[in-house]
């Protein structure tokens, strides 16, 4: 057991170095409070000059630019655009849809390495990071900045097992008492309209908000041979995949993909689709963080 | 052994191979497996048909096939067939009035019988002698009833129709005094429905010996008729009738023949509609004849030539003399008939044979079926918590 937590944050150590060198900026003003690496919208008396205002009563006399005062006999204050913290929440939905495929569960896994790489690049930034983990038993780790915060978030993605069906939008509710960027990692196929609704709020009330759709290849191109499928879920919904109806299902689930991505995306949350496999985990986390506006799929 | 009806037999045949057919083609649901998308899979049929190298249900298969097999068996009426023999005889004896010499009957037919035959005892009805016959045939008496050959006949045919799986031909003895009273019109027709000649064995005295027994008439003009009770209610009826004489006129009927009255007797006249109007009874060497047939004075009745008919029938010798009176020979020639025996496969099987063999069948069809009912039972509860459990197990599992 022991070793196999080792190579397991040996994995995790070879990801974090991957995603050394990545930033991760705010993708419009954060709001004023703790200094940091995001532009604020508060100007203040930082070394980042920006412009001149006349002084007006009140304003401290030690903003005065004394020697622009010698010169022109009026008294300016000296401004400077403000920098603050963006406090990140992180939120991992385990259900036991996400430990799919079975045998390796794939999907559980990008998770978790973009939750780790995720929370490691905002932390780079200088910024709070937290984590939820929206399984049967959510777990919460409240934002923080120091620098054991991503070795906690390792041990808890590492001992965290998906199962049950527990919706994930109460989980981001909580999270976002926390934090004003959240990154939401999940496969959406569980509340996906409560989550949609529940980021449009949150989008509106000036939070970031990302949405990873994770999806494994064998749920966009299933195997061809006839099975009986059922939702690990809900297990009493079982159907056939057949040579006749695995051509609806691929078209059907593939019109599902679209609506949703349109939908984040007209509600304003950076979208984001990662099929397992396809890409190398610092790929995906530039793809991310770099998001801006429209959705950005795989 | 042989079917009475092999039909059913090979209608149960093809259905068991259908049921056989039926287990080889099984309904089996694909491999389960895990897609959390599965939601958008439409609902379709969950199982599919396919061929089974091995038959599914091996025991439910066995005691389907059981059951067809033993009902179709049951009602194909399955006799075991007894070894055929060369020859056997179908014995006519008589015992009706006429053959009044018993002992020389009895020894004639004990001297014919063989062990297979079939003997047929007549007088006005036929039955076919079964159980002990040696000692039945010691035992035949001759009743007081008029001979019917005719029915006799019948009755052989019948009898001819169980004896042709035992033998390969069968021969008609005919046992009896052969007098003329034991033949009507329909016996000639009767007789050609025998294939192959008739051996005729004479019997007792069909001469009569003495002639002695007049018959007493008793006519009342008024009074109640001898053996008669009065009608309850008076009526009219249009016509009497005896032997071939026929009178037709209103007669007022008051009286009537109760049906004990007519025990030991014999009807010698009858309404037209059917019922006793003069009766014949022995009495000493003779007989007495009691006629309610009312004569009025007025009219011609009395000497109409019908009328004068009818009284001469009447009058008429007692039967215990007309019952000995012997057939034509032309008659009795026709009776014998022509050819050699009668082949077998002139007989047409009785469809309404018994078989021994036929309510096990039907028990057997019936244990199977309540045997199926409870395998069925139990394989589906089993299936159903195989299904339960392997949904649990997966459910698991994922």
């Amino acid at each position: 057991m022991a070793t196999g937590v080792v190579e397991m944050h040996d994995e995790y150590a070879i990801l974090l170095d991957a995603v050394r060198g990545i930033r991760w900026p705010a993708r419009s003003s954060v709001r004023g409070g703790i200094p940091g690496a995001h532009t604020s919208r508060l100007r203040g008396i930082s070394a980042e000059f920006t412009e001149y205002r006349p002084y007006r009563q009140g304003d401290d006399t030690r903003r005065i630019d004394w020697k622009l005062f010698a010169r022109s006999d009026r008294a300016y204050i000296r401004l400077s655009n403000d920098r603050a913290i963006l406090p990140t929440m992180i939120v991992l939905d385990a259900s036991a849809s996400m430990a799919f495929p079975v045998a390796t569960r794939g999907k559980w896994t990008v998770a978790a390495q973009l939750g780790v790489a995720l929370g490691a690049v905002a932390r780079n930034s200088g910024d709070p990071v937290g984590l939820v983990i929206a399984g049967e038993e959510p777990q919460l780790l409240a934002p923080r900045m120091r620098r054991s915060v991503t070795h906690d978030i390792i041990r808890a993605v590492s001992a965290a097992r998906p199962s049950g069906s527990a919706p994930i939008s109460p989980s981001v509710s909580i999270a976002a008492q926390y934090a004003g960027r959240l990154v939401i990692v999940t496969d959406l196929l569980g509340d996906a309209a409560e989550l949609l609704t529940v980021a449009s709020r949150l989008v509106a009330a000036g939070r970031e908000v990302h949405v990873v759709h994770v999806i494994a290849g064998e749920e966009i191109d299933p195997p061809r041979d006839a099975a009986m499928v059922f939702d690990p879920e809900s297990p009493q919904l079982r159907r056939a995949l057949t040579g006749d109806t695995r051509d609806a299902y691929v078209a059907a689930y593939g019109a599902w993909r679209d609506h949703i991505a349109h939908d984040f995306a007209e509600a304003g949350v950076s979208y984001t689709t990662v099929v397992v496999g396809k890409e190398t985990p610092d790929h995906l986390i530039r793809r991310i963080t770099v998001a801006r506006g429209a959705a950005a799929t795989a | 052994m042989s079917f009475l009806a092999p039909g059913f037999f090979f209608a149960s045949l093809v259905a068991a191979a259908a049921i056989v057919a039926l287990h080889f083609i099984v309904t089996r649901q694909p491999r389960a497996g895990v897609l959390p998308t599965a939601r958008f899979v439409p609902d379709t049929r969950a199982t599919t048909v396919a061929p089974a190298r091995r038959p599914s249900d091996l025991l439910l298969m066995v005691l389907r096939v059981l059951l067809v097999l033993a009902a179709g068996a049951g009602l194909a009426k399955p006799v075991l067939t007894p070894r055929r023999g060369a020859a056997a005889r179908v014995i006519l004896v008589d015992v009706s009035r006429s053959a009044r010499d018993s002992t020389a009957m009895r020894d004639s037919v004990i001297a014919i019988y063989r062990v297979g035959d079939a003997v047929v005892a007549f007088d006005s009805s036929a039955r076919v002698l079964a159980g002990n016959l040696s000692d039945t045939l010691r035992a035949l008496r001759p009743t007081s009833r008029r001979g019917n050959l005719s029915a006799a006949l019948i009755t052989a045919l019948r009898a001819g129709s169980r004896l042709r799986d035992r033998a390969d031909s069968l021969e008609l003895v005919i046992v009896s005094p052969f007098a003329r009273e034991e033949l009507d019109a329909a016996t000639d027709d009767i007789r050609k429905l025998w294939p192959g000649k008739a051996r005729l064995v004479r019997v007792g005295s069909s001469i009569p010996t003495t002639a002695s027994g007049e018959p007493r008439i008793e006519w009342p003009a008024s009074s109640r008729p001898r053996f008669a009770v009065q009608r309850g209610v008076r009526d009219t009826v249009g016509g009497v009738m005896a032997d071939e004489a026929v009178v037709v006129a209103a007669f007022d009927r008051q009286w009537s023949f109760a049906p004990d009255s007519v025990r030991g007797g014999e009807v010698v006249a009858r309404w037209v509609d059917g019922e006793p109007a003069a009766i014949e009874k022995p009495e000493g060497d003779g007989c007495v004849r009691s006629v309610a047939v009312p004569v009025t004075g007025v009219g011609d009745l009395a000497i109409r030539n019908d009328f004068l008919r009818f009284v001469s029938a009447l009058s008429r010798a007692c039967s215990s003399e007309t019952a000995v009176i012997p057939a034509a020979l032309d008659a009795i020639t026709k009776l014998e008939g022509k050819g050699g025996l009668a082949p077998r496969e002139a007989f047409r099987p009785l469809s309404d044979g018994h078989s021994a063999l036929a309510p096990w069948l039907f028990a057997l069809a019936l244990a199977a079926a309540i045997a199926e009912l409870f395998v069925r039972r139990r394989r589906k509860d089993a299936t159903r918590i195989d299904g339960a459990r392997s949904a649990a197990r997966e459910a698991r599992a994922a």
